[in-house]
């Protein structure tokens, strides 16, 4: 049986972590399990999950390592995690978060306290920063998401090298550029939308998530990566959506 | 997504002549398809390969046969060959299209068990395919069988299998059989299409009966002498750059396969190598295909031409619908020869934009005019000047008269146009639309002069009419600096220089800054007054070329794939060899490479007729003017030689060009102007040769 994993702390930040996992399972048709990692006492954890008709498992030990003891399972889906305890003051990402990115294989989803988050995923963003390279290596997230018949945007935010260098008639090169780029690049989802910005790549798939009014955004990882580097760590301090992050293989 | 093309198979070219591709690449499968595409006699089909399994983008489609209404408007897929089950342990698969004869060959596998077949769409017999299939070590190939996206109906007889696709108003069948002859496997297509009415598929079978009575052998060879035939009228000779040289002649080869030669030849943005741009025809055929139709096989020009004849009656109601005279064409065409061109369109942020080139790109009008006009240069073909050709200077002169604005001043102007800059909208007195309507009207009238013992139905009066409104507008020509003024205020715009603020160029500028920014600024999608010195030399002022190329090509963010090649011929034509070689190549590789990114929808007619023009009446100078044969040769240093081959007023005609020397061989006698000297050649070879004062014949 799969599992979508729901890591919740003992902050109001858990709510919104497991009503994406309640939103995220049937994506993966995957029960869900809730954890936490208590330090003292897990009342409120309990309680939070409790909330959401789901029994809550208890570690104890280093967050970090049980965590991703957890999430290396046989079976996990995907991860959902709080980006962070509060929702106001500093934006930071928790490391908790980084961690897991960098050691489990599983997809991880990582939710903002602040986050509205739908009752059903229907739509997904998947962000795509540079040279059609990258693209390859977010097969998966959408196989993933093609799977659950979910509705696909990609947003591609071109740098100085991918910046077309051709456009003649633009109501069929748009067209003909996407039909092939998402033929070549997401062939598992054939119905997908492409949208083609330039600019700074973070700004960019905030503005095309609000535009197109995406519930979740997915944005490839590469492992080993500073967390205070690149687009994934900017949408992760700056996104009021969650952020799906599948490690770049 | 650009340069993968070249860098993901190995795809090469071998000797100038065949295109290769060892391997099956799933990502780039249409990229490929569209570069090996056959086509001839009006009929095109994918070149995706028949020995390989789980081909997605399989199609076949006929010149002119659409479907669908107003902006909608697309070619009809007809039926098509699906792939074959093949029983072969190395699926190890090769393709080599030989550009020579118009033959596809696929193998599969190695050695002693191995599947080769033969490939071909016949140049000649409108409507046929033929395939060979050679089994070696016991191998086994499934039955031929057609497929399609949405067939209407299909049926066998004891022999033979069709399929038959209905569009809104006509439809296309094909029928298919295989004989056997010891271990070879021929399939024999024959397609039928129909724009009026569901085709009859008896029609098709009746075909294929004679297809095979011919038999494949007897086909091939056909099919080899007639493409060695256009290639004796059309080749381009290059001595001293082979890539080049193989760029030149996948592009020849492709314009060939493309156009038809028998009734009319409706030829879309991508020709017969794909559905993209919806197979619709934009000024692309009749500037930048026809001219090398024109020159090389005169034939397909006259039936590119008859297609805007047939249409004429449409382009007659636009005019009068928007209140004026002659006949207006439009930006896009399909069948019906109304505009199909669509009013808003989203664009790549998925934002809706509004397109105008349906409303205002009306150079168009003139571009007809000119294709006919440049057919009339080439061939002298006097039936269509005085008869065919005439009405469409007249009914576009008429255009023009009706369509200039007389200022109280004296001055006409053409307001509200979009020109070949298509970044700048709704401009006013754009030189290019100008100049050319000016071009148009006089050349109408000295048509009408010259016309005797012909019913014109034009008034005594009209063509000074014309001739008073073309001297009236207004160009924008400044004689203190030589350079035309793109359009009225173009010189108030932000002075923004794409050269220096562009990572690269080409670029696709509007993407880069944005369609307001480049609105508002000095900066251009492609040649727009340096598009007059390509087509109409002799209607600009003298010596403005170069002070209009130091003016605009910074200017140009070559964001069309029309661009490079203008700019190649221009830079040669002014002696700026290395700027001319790093636009020919770019133009060169535009399919090749895959440079931009939609090579898969089907290859860039246009851009490959702008290669022959390069080329020809760049580099070569080789161009038809005034009853002569002009040749004026711009060789960069690297090259030992250029030769072009032509049909100039039914002559045949080889012109290869050295730094120092010119021969030129016509098999009947012929006029030429040679660098402004006045010259006659022919039936014997006539060389020439550089001295101090120009050059000299020397035979």
């Amino acid at each position: 049986m799969r599992t979508v994993l729901a890591c919740i702390d003992a902050s109001a930040a858990a709510e919104p972590v497991l009503m994406a996992a309640h939103a995220t399972a049937p994506l993966f048709g995957a029960d869900i399990e809730a954890i936490h990692v208590a330090e003292d006492d897990d009342t409120n954890a309990t309680a939070a999950a409790r909330f959401h008709h789901l029994s809550l498992r208890a570690l104890r030990g280093d967050v970090v390592e049980q965590l991703l003891a957890a999430a290396r399972r046989p079976g996990v889906a995907a991860v959902t995690v709080g980006a962070r305890s509060q929702p106001t003051g500093h934006r930071s990402v928790g490391h908790v978060v980084w961690e897991l990115a960098n050691g489990a294989d599983a997809p991880i989803l990582v939710v903002p306290p602040e986050a509205n988050v739908a009752d059903r995923i229907d739509r997904v963003l998947i962000a795509m920063k540079g040279t059609p390279a990258n693209a390859k290596h977010l097969r998966h997230a959408v196989e993933l998401a093609g799977g659950a018949n979910l509705e696909l945007v990609v947003v591609q935010v071109a740098d100085e090298h991918s910046i077309p260098s051709f456009s003649d008639q633009v109501h069929y090169e748009v067209d003909a550029y996407a039909r092939e780029f998402l033929a070549r690049y997401v062939p598992g989802a054939p119905d997908a939308r492409l949208d083609l910005r330039i600019g700074d790549p973070a700004e960019e798939i905030l503005q095309a998530a609000e535009s197109t009014d995406a519930q979740v955004i997915a944005v490839g990882f590469t492992r080993g990566a500073h967390p205070g580097d690149g687009v994934a760590h900017q949408l992760l301090t700056r996104s009021h959506l969650p952020v799906l992050l599948v490690t770049l293989r | 997504m650009m340069s993968e093309a070249a860098q993901h198979t190995s795809c090469r070219a071998m000797a100038g002549w065949e295109f290769t591709l060892d391997g099956y690449d799933e990502e780039l499968q249409r990229v490929h398809n569209a570069q090996f595409a056959l086509a001839g006699a009006g009929l095109g089909t994918s070149g995706g390969p028949l020995l390989a399994r789980g081909q997605a983008h399989r199609w076949l489609v006929v010149a002119g046969m659409y479907d669908g209404d107003g902006p909608e408007t697309h070619l009809l897929v007809g039926p098509v060959l699906s792939d074959l089950d093949v029983d072969v342990a190395d699926e190890r698969l090769h393709r080599a299209l030989d550009l020579r004869t118009g033959v596809l060959r696929e193998r599969i596998g190695t050695g002693p068990t191995s599947i080769e077949m033969i490939r071909f769409v016949s140049l000649t017999r409108p409507g046929t395919v033929a395939v060979s299939t050679r089994l070696s070590g016991g191998v086994r190939r499934g039955a031929a069988r057609l497929v399609a996206m949405a067939p209407c109906d299909e049926g066998a007889t004891g022999i033979a299998s069709w399929m038959r696709v209905g569009g809104t108003r006509g439809g296309i069948v094909a029928a298919l059989r295989e004989e056997r002859r010891g271990p070879v496997v021929d399939d024999f297509v024959a397609v039928v299409a129909d724009e009026t009415a569901l085709p009859d598929p008896n029609v098709a079978l009746d075909e294929l009966d004679r297809l095979v009575e011919v038999g494949f052998e007897a086909l091939l060879a056909e099919q080899q002498d007639a493409w060695r035939a256009r290639w004796e009228d059309a080749d381009v000779v290059i001595d001293g750059d082979h890539e080049l040289q193989f760029a030149a002649r996948f592009a020849m080869f492709h314009l060939i396969a493309s156009v038809p030669d028998h009734r009319e030849a409706a030829v879309g943005a991508r020709g017969l190598s794909g559905t993209g741009y919806r197979g619709h025809v934009f000024w692309d055929a009749d500037t930048f295909v026809l001219p090398f139709l024109a020159a090389t096989h005169p034939e397909s020009a006259r039936a590119m031409l008859e297609y805007r004849l047939r249409r004429l009656p449409a382009a007659r109601d636009a005019a009068t619908a928007s209140g004026r005279a002659g006949a207006r064409f439009p930006w896009e065409s399909a069948g019906s020869g109304r505009d199909v061109t669509p009013t808003s369109a989203r664009d790549r942020t998925g934002a809706v934009v509004a397109i105008r080139t349906g409303e205002l790109e009306e150079h168009i009008v003139a571009q007809v005019a000119w294709a006919a006009c440049h057919y009339l240069d080439w061939t002298g073909d006097e039936d269509f000047a005085n008869g065919p050709g005439l009405t469409l200077l007249v009914e576009t002169a008429r255009y023009w008269a009706s369509r200039a604005l007389m200022a109280p001043d004296g001055s006409a102007h053409i307001t509200g146009v979009i020109g070949p800059d298509e970044y700048h909208e709704s401009v006013d007195d754009n030189a290019f639309t100008n100049v050319i309507a000016r071009w148009n009207l006089l050349r109408a009238a000295d048509a009408v002069d010259a016309a005797t013992g012909v019913e014109l139905g034009v008034a005594p009066d009209e063509p000074l009419a014309w001739r008073a409104v073309a001297t009236a507008l207004v160009d924008g020509f400044d004689p203190a600096t030589g350079v035309y003024e793109q359009f009225a205020g173009f010189r108030d715009l932000e002075p923004l220089t794409i050269a220096e603020v562009a990572p690269r160029r080409p670029i696709a500028a509007d993407v880069l800054l944005g369609p307001e920014r480049v609105r508002g600024a000095q900066v251009l999608k492609q040649a727009d007054v340096l598009m007059l010195h390509h087509l109409i030399p002799e209607a600009v002022a003298a010596g403005s070329l170069e002070p209009n190329l130091r003016r605009y090509e910074p200017l140009t963010a070559h964001g069309s794939s029309l661009s490079p090649a203008v700019h190649a011929s221009l830079f040669a034509r002014a002696g700026d060899f290395p700027r001319a070689l790093e636009s020919l190549h770019i133009a060169s590789r535009i399919d090749l490479d895959d440079l931009t990114g939609t090579t898969a929808g089907g290859l860039h007619m246009a851009a490959m007729g702008g290669l022959w023009q390069a080329l020809v009446f760049g580099f070569a100078g080789v161009r038809p003017r005034a009853g002569r044969l002009t040749i004026d040769p711009h060789l960069p240093p690297d090259w030992d030689g250029l030769e072009v081959r032509v049909r100039f007023h039914g002559v045949r005609v080889r012109v290869r060009a050295e730094r120092l020397r010119c021969v030129v061989h016509a098999e009947a006698p012929i006029e030429l102007d040679v660098a402004g000297r006045p010259f006659s050649a022919g039936p014997v070879s006539t060389e020439f040769r550089m001295s101090a004062s120009g050059w000299e014949s020397s035979s």
